[in-house]
């Protein structure tokens, strides 16, 4: 069910990218796509009732001052939300940031050029 | 690109110290905490981005012009480079973990090459972002009488 809705919001953002004339609706459209991108990649790695993936000091430690037991880091590893796909969506997110950049400064140089951000427009002026 | 009222200009010049040592705080304890290089180095941008905004974009060109700021995003790149081919000669693989039998898990300086690669990528992200803005703002809308071509 929750994969169901992240595909509706990828449509969402698919829709907006190929209806619109304005091409900032269209940049916003491209955007939304990429949330839906990372809220899957998320989704994959989840596990119900499990526990965020952090250890600190206090797993190493135990009462009778012995170092590095075994039974809670190996509860922890059952219980424990895989780490990996939140690392590599981090990198995503800052990625996915450079190139709506790009995209912007794009849109900048056209409405420099034509005048206008309307799509239909630009077919018609010679520049 | 001018700046804001005094109100704006004092807050901003206190808040700005608080952001950019939180960005650090983000990348060193990077393999500890959730964070990293990427998130710390989007941190460390928005700092400067917050101080054109206040102060013009004048201001923040004579504290750290486009050319400084193009060698700190190359010297980050390179940095991470040199990480990786070091591995390459002290392990036998390429971007192997060669420092990790001299660490002790759970404290700061532990997990071998990991925060070193943090900081690399921290440098090159922040330094990156700070460009792409900068940039942006230096091209402004001209008007379209006096175009070049």
């Amino acid at each position: 069910m929750p994969y169901a809705l992240c595909f509706l919001l990828f449509m969402i953002g698919l829709y907006c990218a190929v209806v619109k004339k304005n091409m900032i609706k269209i940049v916003i459209g491209l955007a939304v796509m990429e949330y839906a991108a990372n809220l899957f990649l998320i989704m994959l790695g989840y596990r119900v009732g499990g526990v965020a993936p952090i250890l600190d000091k206090s797993f190493l430690k135990q009462p009778t001052g012995q170092v590095a037991p075994t039974e809670p880091i190996a509860s922890f590893i059952n219980t424990a939300v895989d780490p990996l796909p939140q690392a590599l969506v981090l990198t995503a997110i800052v990625i996915g940031l450079g190139s709506t950049a790009l995209i912007i400064s794009m849109c900048i140089r056209i409405y420099e050029k034509y005048g206008t951000f309307d799509i239909t427009e630009i077919r018609r002026l010679k520049g | 690109m001018k700046g804001m009222t005094i109100i704006v200009k004092t807050i901003a010049s206190w808040v700005k110290v608080l952001i950019f040592l939180f960005g650090i705080s983000i990348i060193l304890f990077g393999h500890l905490t959730p964070g990293g290089g990427f998130a710390g180095g989007v941190i460390l941008a928005s700092s400067y981005v917050l101080l054109m905004l206040a102060f013009g974009r004048d201001f923040v060109e004579k504290n750290l012009s486009l050319p400084a700021a193009s060698k700190i995003d190359c010297l980050g790149a390179f940095l991470f480079a040199l990480i990786a081919i070091l591995g390459f000669a002290f392990g036998g693989v390429f971007f192997v973990n060669y420092l990790v039998k001299y660490s002790q898990p759970l404290r700061l300086i532990s997990a071998g090459t990991i925060p070193l690669s943090n900081i690399a990528i921290g440098i090159k992200v922040g330094a990156s972002l700070f460009l792409a803005v900068l940039t942006l703002s230096i091209f402004r809308l001209r008007q379209s009488t006096e175009k070049k071509e």
